[in-house]
């Protein structure tokens, strides 16, 4: 049977974690460590590891969800977790000092992966920083020749994750019909 | 092997903390739970990552030792120990679960000889252990992210997702106009409306005087004032949702016209203190009183036989969703369409198509091409996905997991 995946990415905060728990149909694995480098500033505990939950589909398939570690350090790892996945869901959190630069690092990171399928964009923390708007990240898009979409998502809501998730899915295919 | 009941427990030699969690979870995840890490006085099966420094050295201790275990080897070349089951690196799961299999029929034959001695209490320990440990993260959490909401938080309209509607409740909530039937080709050309007619075309306007000034304006149109604050991109209005929804619906250009008028506020008012609820973001309350104005019908300044395209993804966490929205903008952001070959190409109503351009265009994402070259190049057919039928199960769940 394939192993099939959505990857979800993006830095320290941005809610991989909480983002995979909203819509995994099993208590999601959690490699969370307290934090003791950059990382404390932002939160009280990070992801080392990865995280991992499941959607089990008609037919008795499962969608593997996997998130990559938020902090830099882990990415020589990113190349193996991207193999075989579906798409990319990139979470940035608006309330770092330079979400913008964020993106950019992550897009870039994972461009090829990006380039093979496709990305969708959440930015979390909008209720506690509304700027940058989604507008403005439109725009810093633009500059990068790609147009995906790119939503404001609260990651602890089902239906914001699974409307990002089905922009993704539509991207790949718009003729999809659920 | 799904949800194994009675997964074999292993140990794990020669590979880092990071890695080691990282196996952990491919033994729960791809692996299908067949095995589980725990620590080496409860092991029943020893895996050796033999290529690392410490990973050899551990591996040859071991082999000295009365082995009563079966050894799982990773190694990227095959070892010289008979006895072991090898899995070649990189790592496949497949090869990963037969060799487990093969390692927990062999410890049933060392078992069923010479029974061992399980110490479940230890690993019961181990377990608590970690237990322990995650509520302690899961409390630091809590403290951490336990603070009064503010102001912001609070405005529950803005930050929550919209109405998702379906085919079945399109007409009850958007509306038709009496004697028109926006699906039927030969009605076509009459299936326009005018977005200056409604509330849609005043509060435009007023957006785009208030946005153009930089200050709070206020619309005031003998009903219930709309507060518009152009610096956080929202507005404030104090009516109920079915009463926007009828007056958004009336063509209020020849009644209420000439009381409508545009004003700025005064410092009191700006400063008195309003419902938070009551909130909402401009740009998702234009997208729905767009909606409501359609009635399913397109903009008058949309040509219906030149393409159209998206500029951009509308932000559809925040704004109302109407049926098959999400596949039009996914089509029509990969390049220019007419409305029909649009409704054509994704089998959907043409209603549905009209009433997302009409909201897609009060927001200005959507431009039209004018060149004749576009229609001769614009495809019938969508490239479908090799994956299609995977994808859509996923859809299928998702949607059945709307919160």
């Amino acid at each position: 049977m394939s192993q099939y995946k959505i990857i979800f990415t993006g830095p320290v905060g941005a809610g991989k974690t909480t983002a995979i728990n909203s819509i995994s149909d099993l208590p999601p694995i959690k490699t969370d460590a307290s934090a003791s480098d950059m990382a404390k500033y932002r939160k009280a505990s990070t992801t080392v590891a990865l995280d991992y939950g499941v959607m089990n589909l008609p037919g008795g398939e499962k969608l593997h969800l996997y998130g990559t570690p938020g902090q830099e350090r882990f990415d020589f790892m990113w190349d193996i977790l991207v193999t075989g996945g579906i798409g990319l869901v990139l979470l940035l959190d608006n309330t770092r000092a330079d979400p913008f630069q964020d993106m950019r690092f992550f897009l870039e990171t994972f461009e090829r992966f990006i380039a093979d399928t496709t990305v969708a964009i959440g930015v979390t923390q909008m209720d506690l920083s509304a700027k940058p708007s989604i507008d403005d990240y439109h725009i810093q898009l633009r500059g990068m020749g790609i147009k995906p979409a790119i939503f404001a998502v609260d990651a602890r809501a089902k239906s914001d994750v699974s409307l990002l998730i089905q922009a993704l899915l539509y991207s790949l295919d718009p003729g999809l019909e659920g | 092997m799904d949800n194994n009941s009675n997964p074999l427990k292993v140990a794990l030699h020669g590979l880092d903390e990071r890695s080691c969690k990282m196996m952990s979870m491919f033994l729960q995840g791809p692996c299908r739970g067949v095995a589980v890490v725990v620590n080496e006085s409860s092991a029943e099966c020893e895996i050796f990552d033999a290529d690392s420094i410490s990973g050899k050295e551990l591996l040859s201790n071991y082999l000295q030792k009365e082995i009563q275990k079966p050894i799982v080897i990773l190694s990227l070349n095959t070892p010289q120990v008979a006895s072991a089951f090898h899995v070649k690196k990189p790592v496949k799961t497949e090869e990963m679960i037969a060799a487990l299999q093969k390692a927990k029929k062999s410890l049933a034959a060392v078992v069923a000889h010479a029974p061992v001695n399980s110490s479940d209490n230890t690993t019961n320990a181990v377990i608590s252990d970690v237990q322990d440990s995650s509520k302690q993260v899961v409390e630091d959490k809590l403290t951490i992210k336990l603070h009064v909401k503010t102001d912001e938080q609070k405005k529950t309209s803005k930050h929550q997702a919209a109405m998702q509607l379906d085919e079945k409740g399109f007409v009850g909530f958007i509306g038709n106009v009496p004697g028109l039937d926006v699906n039927d080709p030969r009605q076509f050309s009459k299936a326009h409306y005018n977005p200056k007619e409604y509330f849609q075309g005043y509060v435009d306007s007023a957006f785009k005087v208030s946005r153009a000034k930089g200050h709070i304006r206020q619309l005031n149109s003998g009903w219930n004032p709309l507060i518009i604050f152009p610096q956080s991109d929202e507005i404030w209005l104090d009516v109920d949702e079915s009463q926007l929804r009828a007056f958004s619906g009336l063509t209020i250009s020849n009644t209420l016209g000439a009381k409508m008028s545009i004003t700025p506020l005064s410092v009191e008012s700006v400063a008195m203190e309003r419902s938070l609820e009551r909130y909402q973001s401009m740009d998702a309350f234009l997208w729905k009183v767009s909606c409501w104005a359609s009635k399913g019908r397109y903009p008058g300044s949309i040509d219906i036989n030149q393409p159209v395209f998206l500029k951009q993804w509308p932000n559809f966490t925040r704004l109302l969703l109407t049926p098959h929205a999400m596949r039009i903008a996914a089509l029509l952001i990969q390049g220019p369409r007419t409305l029909l070959n649009v409704s054509q190409v994704l089998n959907v109503k043409p209603q549905y198509v009209f009433v997302f351009i009409s909201s897609a265009s009060a927001l200005g994402l959507v431009g039209q091409t004018r060149r004749g070259a576009d229609l001769l190049v614009e495809p019938d057919e969508i490239k479908t996905n090799k994956n299609q039928s995977l994808l859509s199960r996923i859809l299928s769940v998702l949607r059945g997991k709307k919160a």
